[in-house]
């Protein structure tokens, strides 16, 4: 019998505000445990939440960019269970009513067409603190910085069809939040989270077979894996005749394997109710419009514009697009030099290059767009040549000085002065009178050998056009 | 001079010109304290060292020039209201040494008023009950009757002349109750009137804070205080919606009394005497008495419970002994949650926390609390019906006379006490309890409720209406 494959994702991505969903405690990540607190995220008694607007702010404009009906009233409710790191003792979630429901995104399935994944809710809530296991003893400690950071949880229908298609679910999800400065969805750090609930069920039929849930995948790769063993398993399990029990399990990335958390999926009754200490979120039409005009450019749009605008081709505008951080990038270099295409080839290529080796976002790098186009007028103005710059970005980008500043220090200026290069184009004509012999009976393709060699005597500083028109000059005569 | 006939307002300004100091008047005050309390148990916490230091702060500035309403005046704050001087009680054996890490804004602003606070009034275990009989420490007793209960420690240190204000919590009447059974005037204000920042309340929806005094013109005088908007306390926002959050109403003439006749046959006929002649008073002075109905107070009453209930599981479930109180020693996690929760806990906390847990649970919560949810809707709109037809609405305030110390009460006839109190804290609406006779030594009083924003006709009337407060021999003179 052959199985579909039914999945579905739920995602948790931290908003990117100044402070804490219910209290004015810093949201930002500091190693030090527990300053980021206060008697409101700590859950001292007394203490009452106070709405963060601007945290509302952006859970509307994520419903938005994710194609959702908003609610024009919406509240919180009381999620009850007892953990160390829930300080008082219920989660502050939207359970009865989200902000946003009914939305969609557009994925590519396997055989690459476009398919609609529908976004069943995205709702607001508080992050809990962190555990954290003292080595070796028997002691747990809690850290509460970030108890209290506003979340969103964007939950889709049960419409994915295979890993490869979560993944690019979760890599578009990615996009349009870091698009619409919602979240800079960074799964290493756990800015973004993603659950998966998956089951198998006989091609043809419509009811669900029982799923399991996955959790802790680190990337969008241990998704995808996780996904690819779980359904390995289960079509184990089900072709052998027996049932899947519908259960957590946890991904082990060592491992490369799942191993069950917690039995039961329905087992919790988190007896949850409107929390009476919040006023409902009462949003007007007119607040949604106006955030909807105020919806950022996406990547698609935005890739139109690379090309109309800067004349791109179509798959340059497409991966300089691909992030918002690269396409931020790429236009804030235009603004020191404005050359579209070179700087294209030199973010797509070398400066990609590094970024790939070093595992680096473009937005943590230290070789800024200034250095970037520093480095490209520097070509321009004949100081060095594209080889040497290549050498120069490396460095740059490793050590964080500037390019010119490089290039002074170690010498490495293009050497244009005629003077300067008979002497060794004269040694190179002396060394190699084979080549002067046959680029005198017509093989004029040598002198690309013969370049090589001035350049190779110069270290690679030579203009090599001044060294081809000055050893041709030299040869004819 | 005897100084607790004086108004706050004349003490405040005896102070301001110099006319006694504020450490003089304090030092009285604390040789009083130690005299009374030790006979009637009022105070779970007292620090003279602390008082002091306030009241020579307060001689400072009187001295620097600056003036102060509240120039010492001595206040009594209920143990369950967070105070960062004194530990925070809150009613329970694990809290006696708690250091809350802040002070109440309600407290806040009396201080920087030079008002000085005293120490903290005893309170039923986790501050649910309406007679002090659950304290860890034991009961308050009566003054008028040490073998009976005071029902709020608070009214007891007013009534003593101990302090001239009390800050009180008032969830489903505890202030009112007190008032009634010392024979003192006991505020409960309008939803959002008063912060309850600070307020370690078991129920969301109806804890409030409130003031006990002498006089409405005393309440009058430290609510122009207390009140008014707080960024920490979102309810408060509705102070700004309101001329500077004060009353309309500034006379009495012509103004009607609301008087439903069937709610003052659930009273003993000593009891329903009393309040037949106060309402006949009240028509002497030339109030309007309307006869009307309310038909509703028994299912306000269910309905109260359930919610409180269910809020008191949810508001209680911090208390795990991971971040404040005295956490036991345990194996693992579920030993410190029982044995914490079960220190930290009485009989009646624990017996709350049960039912609103099952109350909530999968089977019950349409049942019990939606159902409850929609009863509190109703009793909303009978009240606001009822106040269309009139400007004050008289009730009892008790249901019986104070319980005697040794009664052993069934726990479902101590809450059938609150049928007067609780229905009202479901309106939202402000209530003022008022002394209107005695039955024997104990004294006996009545309840007016008025529309939103209401306090200052409620105290005006009050004074007007109220006989001669009778005071506890011993006090200040």
């Amino acid at each position: 019998m052959t199985y579909e494959v039914v999945i579905g994702l739920e995602v948790h991505v931290e908003l990117l505000t100044e402070s804490k969903l219910f209290c004015s405690c810093p949201n930002r990540f500091v190693p030090e445990p527990n300053v980021n607190t206060c008697p409101v995220c700590l859950g001292f008694p007394g203490a009452l939440p106070q709405m963060n607007m601007h945290a509302v702010q952006k859970a509307l404009t994520a419903s938005l960019a994710l194609n959702c009906d908003i609610a024009l009233h919406s509240y919180f409710d009381r999620k009850n269970y007892f953990y160390p790191d829930m300080p008082k003792g219920y989660q502050i979630s939207q359970y009865f009513e989200p902000i946003g429901r009914k939305g969609f995104l557009t994925v590519e399935d396997d055989q690459g067409r476009p398919k609609i994944v529908r976004i069943g809710r995205v709702h607001m809530e508080e992050d809990a603190g962190k555990l954290v296991h003292a080595p070796g003893g028997n002691t747990s400690m809690v850290d509460y910085n970030r108890a209290g950071v506003p979340l969103i949880e964007i939950v889709t229908e049960p419409d994915l069809r295979s890993p490869g298609e979560s993944r690019r679910y979760l890599e578009q999800l990615k996009r349009i939040l870091q698009y619409a400065r919602v979240s800079d969805c960074k799964m290493e750090e756990g800015s973004l989270r993603c659950d998966a609930n998956i089951s198998l069920r006989p091609a043809g039929r419509e009811a669900f077979g029982s799923k399991t849930e996955l959790k802790n995948m680190n990337s969008f790769k241990a998704v995808e894996k996780s996904l690819e063993h779980e359904i390995k398993r289960q079509g184990i399990i089900l072709h052998r005749g027996d049932e899947v029990i519908s259960q957590t399990l946890r991904w082990e990335e060592s491992k490369q394997e799942t191993i069950v958390m917690r039995g039961k999926l329905e087992a919790h009754d988190y007896r949850c109710f409107t929390d009476p200490e919040l006023a409902p979120i009462e949003l007007t039409s007119g607040e949604i419009e106006e955030a909807r005009a105020a919806l950022p450019e996406m990547a698609e749009a935005r890739a139109a514009r690379f090309k109309d605008d800067y004349g791109l081709p179509g798959y340059d505008a497409e991966v300089l697009t691909g992030s918002r951080c690269l396409a931020d990038y790429f236009e804030a270099c235009l603004a020191y030099y404005n050359n579209p295409k070179a700087v294209s080839n030199w973010v797509m290529g070398e400066l990609t290059a590094q970024l790939n080796i070093a595992d680096l976002e473009v937005d943590q790098c230290s070789f800024q767009p200034e250095d970037m186009s520093d480095l490209l007028k520097m070509i321009d103005e004949n100081l060095i040549s594209g080889k040497i710059a290549k050498d120069v970005l490396e460095k740059s980008f490793k050590s964080g000085k500037p390019p010119r500043k490089i290039v002074e220090e170690e010498g490495l200026l293009q050497i244009s002065e005629q003077s300067e290069l008979e002497g060794i184009i004269e040694k190179v004509i002396g060394d190699n009178p084979d080549s002067i012999e046959k680029y005198r009976s017509g093989k004029t393709k040598v002198i690309g050998f013969l370049v090589g060699q001035v350049m190779k005597e110069t270290k690679g500083k030579a203009n090599p056009q001044l060294v081809n028109e000055l050893l041709v000059k030299k040869i004819n005569s | 001079m005897e100084l607790r006939k004086l108004s706050i307002n004349q003490v405040a300004e005896a102070v301001c010109h110099g006319e006694i100091t504020a450490r003089r008047l304090i030092e009285e005050t604390l040789k009083n304290c130690s005299v009374l309390n030790e006979g009637l148990n009022i105070f779970a916490c007292i620090s003279g060292i602390d008082a002091l230091e306030q009241a020579d702060a307060v001689d400072r500035k009187v001295a620097n020039g600056t003036s102060l309403p509240l120039a010492g005046v001595p206040v009594a704050v209920k143990d369950d209201i967070c105070y960062g001087v004194l530990p925070t009680g809150l009613g329970s054996a694990a809290f006696k040494e708690f250091p809350s890490p802040y002070t109440a804004t309600a407290l806040e602003r009396l201080m920087n008023a030079g008002a000085i606070i005293i120490g903290k009034t005893n309170l039923d275990d986790m501050s649910l009950g309406s007679t002090t009989a659950s304290s860890p420490d034991g009961p308050t007793a009566n003054p008028w009757d040490v073998e009976r209960t005071a029902g709020s420690a608070g009214a007891a240190a007013v009534v003593t002349g101990i302090c001239m204000l009390a800050i009180d919590s008032d969830s489903g009447g505890a202030l009112r109750q007190g008032a009634s059974h010392c024979g003192v005037i006991g505020l409960r204000p309008t939803m959002g009137r008063i912060s309850r920042y600070g307020l370690t309340t078991y129920s969301s929806s109806f804890g409030q804070v409130g003031i006990t005094a002498i006089s409405g013109e005393n309440i009058i005088h430290a609510l122009e205080i207390v009140s008014g908007f707080d960024k920490r306390d979102a309810s408060t926002a509705i102070c700004k919606e309101r001329l500077g959050g004060k009353s309309d109403f500034t006379k009495v003439k012509g103004i009607k009394i609301g008087y439903p006749a069937a709610i003052f046959d659930y009273l003993d006929s000593s009891q329903r005497d009393i309040l037949d002649q106060a309402r006949e008073e009240f028509a002497t002075k030339g109030f309007e008495i309307v006869e009307l109905e309310l038909a509703l107070l028994p299912e306000a009453l269910q309905a109260y419970y359930v919610i409180a209930l269910a809020e008191a599981s949810s508001n209680h479930s911090r208390f795990d002994g991971i971040r404040f109180g005295t956490a036991e020693d345990a194996g693992d996690l579920e030993e410190l949650y029982r044995k914490t929760r079960s220190r930290t806990f009485g009989r009646e906390a624990r017996r709350r926390s049960i039912f609103g847990t099952l109350l909530l649970s999968k089977g019950n919560y349409d049942f019990y609390y939606r159902q409850a949810l929609k009863i509190w809707k109703l009793v909303r709109q009978e009240f606001a019906n009822t106040l269309a037809k009139c400007d004050l609405l008289m009730l009892p305030a008790v249901k019986t006379l104070p319980r005697l110390v040794t009664e052993e009460t069934d726990f479902l006839q101590a809450w059938e006490d609150d049928l007067f109190c609780a229905p009202v804290s479901l309106s939202g609406l402000p209530s003022i309890c008022l002394p209107a006779g005695q039955a024997g030594k104990l004294p006996v009083g009545l309840q007016l409720v008025g529309r939103p924003f209401s306090e200052e006709l409620l105290a005006l009337v009050g004074d007007q209406v109220i006989r001669e407060i009778k005071l506890f021999p011993h006090g200040i003179s």
